[in-house]
């Protein structure tokens, strides 16, 4: 019996050798280890041996089993791997250096910015508001304290409606409702499309956007403009910037400053872009006018607040240098496109 | 605005002050400086020099061999001025000395040496003078250098008028002086003026205001006997170096006031003006203005006139027909206020703005009209102290401004500013500045000056800024606000603008894209966009541009035609603001809309369709968890939409906006090779509608099967058709389906389509058996069947 085991195993041992696809090597299996494979047989045949031999002559078929299998399983991987090393000799080589596709679209460059900004002043509590477009002449000019037969109101930079109403001249014209809305402490930006009626040129244009910020509380003070403008600058500009005050006059505040940032591109050393200065003039800003706070329907003297004015054109063309503002309404595919989600 | 540090000092010592550094404060404290230039420094070693003699040159038709004394040395020049004659005393730069950053060398001309530059006014850079040498006073010290017999060394700077509209005070030397004073705690010394109160016993000159709404006040005093012609020579470089420049000795005073004041006056000759009345015209007329123009003076331009003869428009500019001539002798002098919106408003009408006028409009004092005068007589008579003054000062005073008094107290103060300072400490600042401060316990009571009070400090807040900027912005601590803990809450609207945004510009590749938010009628027209009427702007500089839009797509259409020149593809949207109007006065209603635009060279207009309701789709599913329902747009509103394949994009019945292929005229316009589909939504409708809740459904744990069903069927049946049909059937154990397939043949199928739709059925309790299954399947096909679809095996 130990003869004919080993016959088998031999025999098998040479077939599975011969075998050069994982297909023969199965078949291989079969005639050995199936159901009827020889092996089997002879485990099935064990009838005709004695009670004492049985367990012996078991033994020896299942070690026998094992060693076929063990070389089933070796030869199995390596034939497996010899495949695979064919089938990379076969492979395609795919050309990397060939441009993906673009799937992408972009955002306007005032919507990138506009979005930067507004997550900044979300990150400090501030509700970001929306405001109209087309305004009443209340809420442009005398809600901000800007009175009949100021320079300001003079026909020639305002798009006056045949209805009386007005495209708003500045975000200034949401204050009032803003305020009204709240009827107290409030933080609030509202960024928006603002309109002057005057000739395009590079740097003019009669359709822009800003972005004005208030903020209204009990004992809001110079002091606390100046830390928050400089903690809001920098971020907006992703690095430490300074900030001085000059005096600057805007009815709706009082007092009324001209903000300095330190030049961003010299670090206030002084370069072209600064004129050598080292700063540069980046937004009007001021303690909101008492008249201006009594008419939006908060006391005075209770509550006093801060504003601030930040003009989305002029950061824009900061941060993709762009020359001419008239390309940010142009719709010109050619300059929008290669800017962007970002 | 320029100002002179020279003519700062008449009034501050600021010995011992840096005055880089002064004028860098004074940006901080009161007004932006724009730029600073130093005149005069560059020019050394220039002296007095006598010409001894001028000889022709040998070889040259315009030069003269010119020897000239230079105190102790005799130099030659070769000089082509057409004045140079043997006794004049001129300016001289000898070799070694520096004109304006040039040094001077010694030089050949033609043979001839030349070891001097003899100077015009203009050469010297304190005047436009170049018609010949400037001439020296007889008395000049030959080899005086030239800085100790003028103030040509003078540092100017520029301060940027737009800083100083609220500030009146500010439109002369005097008002800038008392600034500095204040920034450097340095006492501003009184203008030395003339005493007027000893001519109060002569006779008063004839002055009528009748317009007493818009002349404020008219002071006047009447002056004979005046014999000198020209300025001194410091005053005429002030105003040089000012901008301005010299005319005669009565203008040039009346210049250098405004100019130190900031108080306009106007000198009339008074052989031909001896009495005025203030008055408007109440017609139109015309006038000529001492500039030589002929201009039309409206019926409300108030005038100066005599006898109702205009001399001059008020507070803008005189006439030519009574303007200072040289061989005037006389004066009637004017020192008036006007209402400074009337004068700015016919500045406006006329288009003459001057000097004059810009100092009105900022709303001046009227309290400054005497001591102007008193001014100016103080320096007529320096110059020529022989004249005699023939009136008393005549003064009709119609419009006073109130007093203005202001009780404030430090915690007040410092509390707005962020800083602690003390009572006296806040006296001291606002003193300094002109202010009355009277201090009672821990109140103050504070007596604006009158020229602070015409419109720019009334209240608290103002004093508030008045101590914070001389205190020094750079001196406030930053400070953190502390504020209570709050929730923010954002409106949903701006989340909803930035879910599109995003999905048109990451998922689908699209541009945004910003127009403008009216027509643009030519481009219109020339695409065939038909527009309606709507509300429209007044004053647009391009009459084309005027009426307000009331849809997103013109613009959006003008953008597409602007870009297919350059793009196969121009996938472009915007979200934007739209107006309604009815025409009747009423405020207008405000809309926000998004437009979108797909155009492509490459694909057809139905791929460009289905894509459109597949964005469409996704916007409503992204915002609000919804699916649009699109019907046929049978009333066809706009003249864009193209009148076959036009759709109203609908959601419970509600309108949200419309999709549709271009018009096809339009179409033609842009590009015949260009297909292209636009799409409008009514962002304010969408908003309206909550976000429904998304439900999770459990997964049956049992199998389900699923059978493909060929329907063939009428091409012009729709999908949804089919879709209403399968709702009716109500089939046990069908739990979902959906479109596999459309597929259209002409040659095969002729009329017909073939639909394929994949049924999915299934329990949740068990498993089908064959037998349910086999119901289910039987029960959809003869359903379908006895419709009229045959199932395509």
């Amino acid at each position: 019996m130990k003869e004919e085991l080993n016959k088998i195993k031999l025999a098998c041992v040479q077939e599975i050798e011969n075998a050069r696809e994982v297909n023969g090597l199965e078949e291989v299996r079969v005639k050995y280890l199936g159901k009827k494979g020889e092996l089997t047989l002879i485990l099935r045949n064990m009838g005709n041996v004695s009670a004492e031999e049985r367990p012996l002559i078991g033994k020896m078929v299942n070690e026998t089993r094992e060693e076929i299998e063990k070389e089933l399983t070796t030869k199995k991987a390596k034939l497996e791997e010899e495949a695979i090393l064919k089938s990379l000799e076969n492979a395609k080589k795919i050309d990397f250096s060939i441009p993906a596709e673009d799937t992408l679209g972009s955002l306007h460059p005032i919507t990138v910015v506009q979005r930067e900004i507004e997550e900044i002043f979300k990150s400090m509590g501030f509700t970001v508001e929306e405001g109209f477009e087309v305004e009443s002449e209340y809420n442009n000019f005398e809600a901000v304290n800007v009175p009949k037969y100021h320079p300001a109101r003079d026909m020639q930079d305002t798009f006056w409606l045949e209805n009386g109403e007005l495209l708003k001249t500045h975000t200034s014209a949401a204050q009032n409702r803003i305020m009204r809305k709240y009827n107290g402490p409030l933080k609030a930006i509202f960024p928006g499309r603002c309109f002057r009626n005057e000739d395009l040129d590079a740097s003019h244009e009669n359709t822009f956007f800003q972005l004005e910020g208030m903020m209204i509380d009990k004992d809001i003070s110079v002091s606390n403009l100046i830390y928050f403008m400089k903690i809001m600058l920098s971020e907006v500009f992703g690095k430490e910037v300074n900030v001085r005050l000059r005096p600057g006059y805007f009815p709706f505040v009082e007092p009324g400053f001209e903000l300095d940032a330190s030049c961003m591109y010299c670090g206030g050393k002084g370069c072209k872009v600064c004129k050598n200065s080292g700063w540069i003039e980046l937004c009007p800003c001021g303690l909101i006018h008492p008249k201006v706070l009594e008419m939006g329907g908060i006391n005075p003297d209770e509550y006093s607040g801060f504003a601030f004015g930040l003009g989305l054109a002029r950061l824009a063309m900061m941060k993709y240098s762009i020359t001419d503002i008239r390309l940010l309404n142009s719709g010109d595919l050619r300059f929008l496109k290669p800017i962007g989600l970002n | 605005m320029y100002i002179s540090i020279n003519w700062i000092k008449d009034f501050v010592n600021l010995d011992g002050i840096d005055i880089d550094n002064l004028i860098n404060r004074f940006t901080l404290a009161t007004a932006e400086v724009e730029g600073i230039e130093k005149k005069g420094f560059d020019t050394i070693g220039v002296v007095a020099g006598k010409v001894l003699s001028t000889e022709k040159h040998p070889q040259s038709d315009k030069l003269k061999i010119t020897k000239i004394d230079i105190g102790g040395k005799v130099v030659q020049s070769l000089c082509g001025a057409p004045n140079v004659e043997p006794g004049i005393i001129v300016p001289v730069a000898p070799i070694g000395s520096m004109v304006q950053g040039m040094k001077v060398k010694e030089t050949k001309i033609a043979g001839e040496l030349s070891e001097a530059v003899c100077l015009s006014e203009k050469e010297l850079g304190i005047s436009d003078d170049h018609s010949g040498l400037m001439i020296l006073p007889e008395d000049t010290v030959i080899g005086t250098d030239i800085k100790d017999i003028m103030d040509i060394e003078d540092v100017i700077f520029e301060v940027d008028n737009k800083s100083l509209t609220h500030r009146p005070d500010l439109w002369g030397h005097y008002g800038i002086a008392r600034e500095i004073a204040a920034i450097t705690h340095r006492e501003l010394k009184p203008l030395d003026v003339e005493d007027l109160e000893v001519y109060n016993n002569l006779p008063k000159l004839n002055i009528d205001v009748q317009d007493r709404e818009k002349c404020f006040r008219y002071s006047s005093i009447a002056i004979e006997n005046i014999t000198k012609k020209v300025s001194d020579i410091n005053m005429r470089i002030r105003l040089y170096y000012c901008g301005s420049r010299a005319i005669n000795l009565l203008a040039d005073i009346t210049n250098y006031i405004m100019m130190e004041l900031g108080q306009p006056m106007h000198a009339f000759d008074k052989s031909l003006v001896d009495h005025v009345n203030i008055t408007t015209l109440g017609k139109e007329q015309t006038f000529k203005t001492l500039d030589g123009e002929e201009r039309t003076i409206y019926e409300d331009t108030l005038m100066i006139c005599q006898d109702n003869n205009p001399v001059a428009i008020a507070g803008i500019m005189g006439g030519e027909n009574t303007e200072i001539k040289d061989t005037t002798n006389s004066l009637f002098l004017e020192s008036a206020t006007f209402d400074g919106v009337s004068v700015r408003k016919s500045a406006i009408k006329l288009g003459l703005r001057t000097d004059a006028s810009a100092r009105y409009e900022k709303t001046l004092d009227p309290e400054m009209t005497i001591q102007a005068i008193g001014r100016y007589v103080k320096l007529l008579k320096n110059v020529d102290k022989d004249i005699k003054i023939v009136s008393s000062v005549t003064d009709v005073y119609v419009k006073k401004y109130p007093e203005i008094t202001i009780n404030i107290t430090k915690e007040y103060i410092n509390r707005l500013i962020g800083i602690e300072l003390e009572t006296k400490e806040i006296a001291d600042v606002l003193s300094s500045l002109g202010f009355g401060v009277t201090v009672n316990g821990d109140e103050m009571q504070v007596l604006v000056p009158s020229y602070r009070a015409t419109k720019d400090v009334s209240i608290k807040a103002d004093l508030v800024e008045e101590v914070a900027r001389i205190y020094g912005y750079d001196n406030i601590v930053p400070k953190t606000t502390m504020g209570p803990l709050q929730i923010v809450r954002q409106e949903k609207e701006q989340t909803v603008d930035y879910i599109i945004k995003d999905v048109l510009s990451q998922k689908y590749a699209l541009s945004e894209v910003h127009s403008y938010v009216w027509y643009d009628k030519k481009l219109n027209k020339e695409l065939k966009i038909e527009t309606e009427d709507n509300i429209k702007t007044i004053n647009s500089l391009n009459a084309d541009n005027n009426v307000l839009r009331a849809s997103m797509m013109p613009t959006l259409i003008n953008m597409l035609h602007k870009n297919v020149k350059n793009f196969a593809d121009v996938n472009i949207f915007e979200i934007g603001k739209v107006w309604e109007y009815h025409f009747d006065g009423k405020p207008s209603i405000e809309n926000k809309n998004l437009g979108i635009v797909l155009a492509s060279k490459n694909k057809s207009e139905e791929e460009l369709l289905l894509k459109g309701k597949e964005i469409v789709t996704n916007i409503l599913k992204l915002t609000k968890n919804i699916l649009p329902k699109i019907i046929d747009d049978t009333e066809r509103k706009y003249s864009w939409i193209n009148p076959i394949n036009c759709g109203i994009i609908t959601y419970n019945n509600k309108e949200l906006g419309n999709i549709s292929v271009l018009n096809v005229k339009i179409k033609d316009a842009i590009d015949k090779k260009l297909n292209s589909v636009i799409i409008e939504i009514k962002l304010d409708e969408l908003n309206k509608i909550d976000k429904q809740d998304k439900v999770y459904a459990d997964i049956s744990k049992y199998q389900t099967v699923t059978l493909d069903l060929s329907l063939v069927v009428d091409k012009d049946v729709k999908y949804s058709q089919i879709e209403e049909y399968i709702a009716t059937c109500s089939i046990e154990n069908m739990n979902s389906y959906s479109l596999v397939d459309i597929f259209e043949d002409k040659e095969k199928m002729g009329d017909k389509k073939s639909v394929t739709i994949k049924f999915t059925f299934g329990a949740n309790d068990h498993t089908l058996t064959s037998e349910e299954i086999t119901v289910a399947k039987d029960t959809l096909i003869n359903h379908f069947e006895s419709n009229g679809a045959i199932i395509r095996k």
